[in-house]
């Protein structure tokens, strides 16, 4: 055992932070302040996304047919670690969950269209799954796709549709047999041009980041933009969801925080003299920080070092979802205890620590917990798949 | 990077459970606890046959030379079977030491016999509220011929039994460590029954007389000695606290799933279930964090940070773990005919030793400002 990145790992992962820098440009900076941009989508962020695609960094994990290089998932994780960490906007459902699926069982010609384009970083898509009423129980989704001739023909109404305002594609979940009974096996996927008739959003304005209702009304797609067979949807949408995660839950991107609020504390200056770190409440909560930290790097460490030896167990995956989640949560409640009422003040505002990135984040922190995959479900996978616990009712 | 156990560390682990087991039916166990010492004589014996009490003991002193993180997964795999042998106070804390940094005299004195099963050395880093074998608030004096050694020593295992203990002093302005024998003079071993049931001993020293054949070492290789035990003996008890939780859990995962209340089993209650879930993620990131600090310092590598991390959760997820299986099982958790209140004896008495989880949180966040401060300077 050696729980340890090897000076090969270690150089991709410089390479990467070092290249990162020159993607987070003065510019993007500039430009991921207007709120509307904030998720990407910006003129500056796509002339950067292009750029990684030009200089080849899109699609690492895919095969060599595709035009990758077949990294192990450590790799990637290294990879995709970095790029968080840098606070791009890098679209990796676009890249890593639903491209390979789409290279894998769409037609040649949409095939071309879509993993070129990505390859390029000329294209990004957005996940169309959840409904209004269809959330955690995602298989009850009503969104209908009906055959007409060579065609299909989709109503309903898409929730959540994230990037959809700038994304040229829609991931789209939608039923395709009505048969009651047949729940998850009546499920067929397809990729929705965004500039197509009948399509059309509305903006969400959550706590944290912008997202989209999607309303599909009588579009009209052409049977190439089917992914996969019919009715056999429900194996696209699940066999992705582990990698997804991978890419949500990352110890860069933490642990810069952490960083960024000890260093903080190191040169601020306490109340009744000495330094905010020099207060015990205070190296308590960084201690705690750094001691969930910790396990974060190790899971997701044992995670993709176990997906490279074979298909990852169902508990252990789960694991990691939930500890990580509500780590999250908690993490960016102990740094900004720290900072007290400074950690109240908003980007751009004058006094606002670490650009207001934590500020930021406690915002979008409670969606961890229930996003990917409810905590609670996953802590039926648990008590079912590691313990051989009977199923909650 | 590489998860994977080796084979030999798999094979160590797979014999020892298969030894332990035999040894910790419940009448056995209910048998020693009526002993005035709760140590297992045949276990140990058996233990020493199958060569697993010298898993961390040099070929050259009878042992396998397998290393610390083998010697851990025996400790977790005591863990998981509650079995009285004093495995971390003997072959963690006193032997990992001596391989390190006795002299090869006295290495080849002791260690044969500790692997062979015929001689315990016992170990007493701990006194009244310090659990710091670098700074310990006993004295020694220099003489001649040795040193005599003064002081406290609190709940020392297998003190009765041991041929010598190994501990630390200070002179004043240097550190020594000593092996003691418990029958010199000048020594009173005052029993302490302690959380888990067994009788442990307060160890007084008043000037006994140490010859230089028994000094392990002073100065700052005394230093390097105490801070390796300390380390080591910390690592190991969070290896053993991830066999006891791993255990509670199962325990728990069985039990509430056969218990019926309300026409069914208990598991088939979210509430019920979400709590034993919780627990197999407490052992999860308990296991991950043990096994790195085991593998650094089976490397000898800088393991200061990952051992306190690794006891802050293993202080944590023991009290966690056994609550809950406590609380899951009802009135049965309690029952001392029931083998679960064992397991929470040991997890409490794990947790409060070699420093709890508050108060090595505490020693972190000190680390973090002295790392910080003058970074930014």
């Amino acid at each position: 055992m050696n729980i340890e990145l090897t000076a090969q790992q270690k150089a991709l992962q410089q390479e990467v932070r070092e290249y990162m820098k020159t993607v987070m440009t003065p510019e993007l900076l500039e430009e991921i302040k207007i709120p509307e941009f904030k998720e990407g989508g910006g003129p500056e962020f796509r002339k950067q996304y292009a750029r990684m695609g030009a200089d080849g960094w899109i699609g690492l994990s895919w095969s060599k047919e595709l035009g990758g290089r077949e990294l192990s998932h450590v790799e990637q994780y290294i990879f995709t670690d970095e790029v968080v960490r840098s606070g791009f906007a890098y679209p990796f459902l676009t890249t890593e969950s639903t491209t390979p699926v789409i290279a894998a069982n769409a037609n040649a010609e949409i095939r071309e269209e879509v993993v070129g384009g990505v390859k390029q970083g000329k294209v990004v898509i957005a996940i169309g799954y959840s409904e209004p009423n269809a959330g955690t129980d995602l298989a009850s989704l009503t969104t209908k796709a009906e055959r007409d001739g060579d065609d299909w023909i989709i109503n309903g109404q898409k929730m959540w549709t994230s990037l959809a305002n700038y994304a040229d594609y829609v991931w789209l979940a939608a039923r395709t047999d009505p048969d009651e009974t047949k729940k998850h096996k009546g499920l067929t996927m397809f990729l929705v041009p965004t500039n197509i008739e009948g399509f059309s959003l509305t903006p969400v304005h959550t706590l944290g980041v912008r997202t989209n209702a999607t309303y599909y009304s009588d579009v009209r797609l052409p049977d190439k933009y089917r992914v996969g067979e019919v009715n056999a949807g429900w194996k696209l949408i699940t066999g992705q969801l582990n990698i997804e995660r991978l890419s949500l839950f990352t110890h860069g991107q933490v642990d810069s925080l952490y960083q960024g609020v000890c260093e903080w504390a190191a040169e601020t200056a306490a109340p009744k003299g000495g330094k905010v770190i020099e207060q015990p409440w205070v190296q308590h909560n960084l201690a705690t920080v750094k001691s969930g930290l910790e396990v974060v790097k190790l899971i997701c460490w044992k995670q993709v070092w176990a997906m490279d030896q074979g298909p990852l167990n169902m508990a252990d995956a789960s694991v990691a979802k939930v500890y990580s989640s509500e780590f999250f949560v908690e993490l960016y409640r102990l740094l900004l205890e720290v900072m007290g009422q400074a950690g109240t003040i908003a980007t751009d505002s004058p006094g606002a620590v670490l650009r207001g990135k934590l500020e930021f984040r406690w915002r979008v922190g409670p969606v961890l917990t229930f996003g990917g995959g409810a905590n609670e479900v996953q802590r039926d996978i648990i008590a079912m798949a590691g313990l051989w616990m009977p199923r909650t009712r | 990077m590489n998860f994977t156990i080796s084979e030999e560390q798999q094979s160590a682990q797979q014999l020892a459970q298969q030894i332990l087991s035999d040894f910790t039916e419940v009448d056995k166990l209910k048998a020693m606890e009526q002993q005035q010492q709760s140590f297992d004589a045949d276990l140990w014996q058996a233990l020493a046959k199958a060569g697993l009490l010298g898993l961390d003991i040099a070929e050259e002193q009878g042992g396998t030379g397998l290393g610390f993180s083998s010697l851990t997964t025996l400790c977790e795999e005591v863990g998981r079977t509650v079995a009285p042998v004093p495995v971390i106070p003997v072959l963690v804390s006193a032997a990992g030491t001596l391989r390190r940094f006795a002299s090869d005299s006295q290495k080849d004195q002791w260690l044969p016999g500790v692997a062979s099963g015929t001689t315990v050395i016992g170990a007493a880093l701990e006194e009244y509220n310090n659990d710091d074998p670098t700074a310990p608030s006993c004295s020694a004096q220099k003489m001649e011929g040795g040193y005599a050694i003064s002081g406290t020593k609190i709940c020392v295992s297998a003190a009765t039994s041991a041929n010598r203990i190994l501990l630390s002093a200070h002179t004043g302005d240097e550190l020594i460590v000593a092996l003691i024998d418990p029958r010199a003079a000048g020594i009173t071993l005052n029993p302490q029954l302690v959380s888990t049931g067994e009788t442990r001993h307060e160890l007084v020293m008043a000037k006994v007389q140490v010859p230089t054949e028994d000094i392990v070492a002073t100065g700052s290789e005394a230093l390097a000695a105490m801070d390796w035990a300390h380390l080591a003996t910390r690592t190991a008890l969070a290896a053993m606290a991830v066999g006891l939780c791993d255990k509670m859990m199962r325990i728990t995962g069985q039990y509430t799933s056969e218990r019926e209340q309300f026409g069914r089993p208990i598991a088939t209650f979210q509430a019920v279930s979400h709590r034993v879930a919780d627990c197999y993620i407490d052992v999860e990131c308990l296991r991950l964090v043990t096994q790195q600090a085991a593998s650094l310092i089976d490397e000898g590598r800088p393991a200061k940070d990952a051992v306190q991390i690794a006891k802050i959760w293993c202080g944590n997820a023991a009290h966690r773990v056994s609550q809950a299986a406590q609380h899951c099982h009802g009135g049965t958790g309690v029952d001392r005919d029931y083998p679960l209140f064992r397991y929470c004896q040991w997890a409490r008495q794990i947790e409060l030793t070699s420093g709890s989880s508050a108060q090595i949180t505490g020693e972190l966040g000190q680390a973090i400002c002295a790392e910080y401060l003058p970074k930014v300077g």
